[in-house]
């Protein structure tokens, strides 16, 4: 085997020359062209990973943000359902305060119009069985009772009490002796005398000068006047007490009622 | 158009031109043309290199070949590629571009002789105590040489010689023998079958590149790494 010197170093330059041709030309460009990309790679990777997290971060945040909005939507909704709910409440109170009133009203009216019903028909009833009374007694009334009344009136007066004789004796001297007796029928003459005589002897030293009247709307019975006393005897008059004491009862018990 | 005859044993003895002992031959005018490929390819490609992530073919087959021989200098080196990817991958980049342009007719492979090989292997003897004393210092790398005891130093010594005298050897004869097969072939049985030796060749090429790259990155790390480095790593 042949080696030539000449060939052989210059092969050794021709390799030195290529290695610094190559790492001049080839690998450092590459090598730094890598790097650079790898370095870029990194950074790009490095930013999407802190974009990532700050996605993440404002993800988390918008999570925060939407969960307190919610809580707060919850809360207002409980706080508009409480308060129509006392709004409600209100109202019912107020309707049922209402219609309380309106019943109340209602009620009062009633009782009223119940009340004037029963005043009114209690007056009818009273005034009716008065008219009746009236027409049953004008009906019975005759000569024959009316005398038996005039003795009943005679009977009345001679039983007067003192102090009622003094009364009497008093107005009859204060009218000078003048004395009305009105009835329903006529007295006869005898039970004129009478009651003249009774007078007589009651008020001894005055003349009593007595007129007797007829009274269309008396239905029987007498009535004696002088000056401001008064002495009667009618059915009238017991007729005027039973309708006061009917009427005074229905109202009281319609009062009741109502 | 063969340039060299079958009885031609090595591409120095095509001289072109000679002049006392400057003699132009075979050898150097196809080291030149592999050399030229390399820098203008090179050139062309780097001379606008893109940053960004679309890049050129182009760009992209010698990103994929420099990060590959990167990643081997970098599994032996433990993590130095820097330092070692200039001397390496030339290496391997030449003796590569050397073999595999056998497919081209005409072509000799500068690496199918013995001066060229002889070259690269002295290369590579002259480097790694070059890079040894770089990392360790003269002083403990001439240590090395004596361990475990001083006796070993000239079995040291030897290897040193041999293994540069195997890689000048397993090149040469590697990629000269399967020119001359492929010329004994195409004397024998001029078709299909050559084919099949070229394809051939241009593995054993690539694998020639690598095998002679791989080995001086071996010595260079060996040489580099401390005595205890080595210890640990050959207790793990």
């Amino acid at each position: 085997m042949h080696i030539d010197w000449f060939v052989f170093s210059a092969q050794i330059v021709n390799f030195l020359i290529l290695v610094y041709l190559l790492k001049r030309f080839l690998y450092g460009r590459i090598v730094q062209a890598m790097d650079r990309r790898e370095g870029m790679i990194v950074s790009r990777f490095e930013e999407a990973e802190r974009l990532r997290k700050e996605a993440e971060n404002l993800a988390a945040l918008y999570e925060e943000k939407n969960r307190l909005l919610a809580e707060k939507q919850e809360e207002l909704i409980n706080q508009m359902v409480q308060a129509a709910e006392a709004k409600k409440k209100e109202l019912l109170e107020k309707a049922r305060a209402d219609v309380d009133a309106i019943k109340s009203r209602w009620q009062e009216t009633l009782r009223k119009e119940k009340e004037s019903f029963l005043q009114d028909l209690s007056q009818r009833v009273g005034r009716q069985t008065y008219a009746i009374a009236r027409r049953i007694l004008a009906a019975m009334a005759d000569e024959e009772l009316e005398e038996r009344m005039a003795k009943v009136f005679i009977r009345k007066l001679k039983e007067t009490s003192a102090e009622e004789k003094d009364r009497l004796q008093e107005a009859v001297k204060q009218s000078g002796g003048r004395i009305v007796v009105q009835s329903a029928f006529p007295i006869p003459e005898p039970l004129q005398k009478e009651i003249v005589d009774i007078f007589a002897d009651l008020i001894p030293g005055i003349k009593p000068e007595l007129r007797f009247e007829i009274l269309e709307e008396a239905v029987a019975g007498i009535e004696l006047r002088t000056h401001g006393y008064k002495l009667a005897w009618s059915i009238g008059d017991y007729l005027e007490n039973l309708e006061e004491t009917f009427t005074r009862a229905l109202v009281e018990e319609a009062h009741i009622k109502a | 158009m063969e340039i060299m005859t079958i009885s031609q044993i090595s591409p120095d003895q095509v001289i072109f031109w000679q002049w006392k002992f400057i003699t132009l031959n075979a050898t150097l005018v196809y080291t030149w043309l592999v050399m030229a490929i390399l820098i203008i390819i090179s050139w062309l490609v780097t001379r606008n290199l893109s940053d960004s992530i679309h890049c050129t073919r182009w760009q992209n087959f010698l990103e994929v070949v420099i990060s590959t021989i990167r990643g081997e200098i970098n599994e032996i080196s433990k993590g130095e590629a820097g330092h070692y990817l200039p001397f390496v991958g030339t290496l391997f980049l030449f003796i590569a571009v050397a073999n595999l342009l056998a497919v081209v007719p005409g072509y000799v492979p500068p690496t199918s002789s013995l001066t060229t090989t002889f070259a690269l292997a002295i290369c590579v003897f002259i480097a790694v105590p070059i890079y040894g004393i770089a990392k360790q210092g003269l002083k403990e790398y001439i240590k090395e040489y004596f361990r475990p005891t001083f006796i070993f130093f000239p079995f040291h010594v030897m290897g040193e010689l041999s293994r540069t005298l195997a890689l000048t050897v397993r090149l040469f004869g590697n990629i000269m023998s399967h020119e001359k097969v492929i010329a004994i072939l195409l004397s024998v049985t001029p078709f299909f079958f050559p084919i099949v030796m070229q394809a051939l060749g241009l593995l054993i090429g690539l694998i020639q590149a690598y095998i002679f790259s791989i080995l001086a990155m071996v010595y260079i790390a060996s040489a580099t790494q401390t005595h205890e480095e080595g210890h640990e790593k050959t207790e793990k």
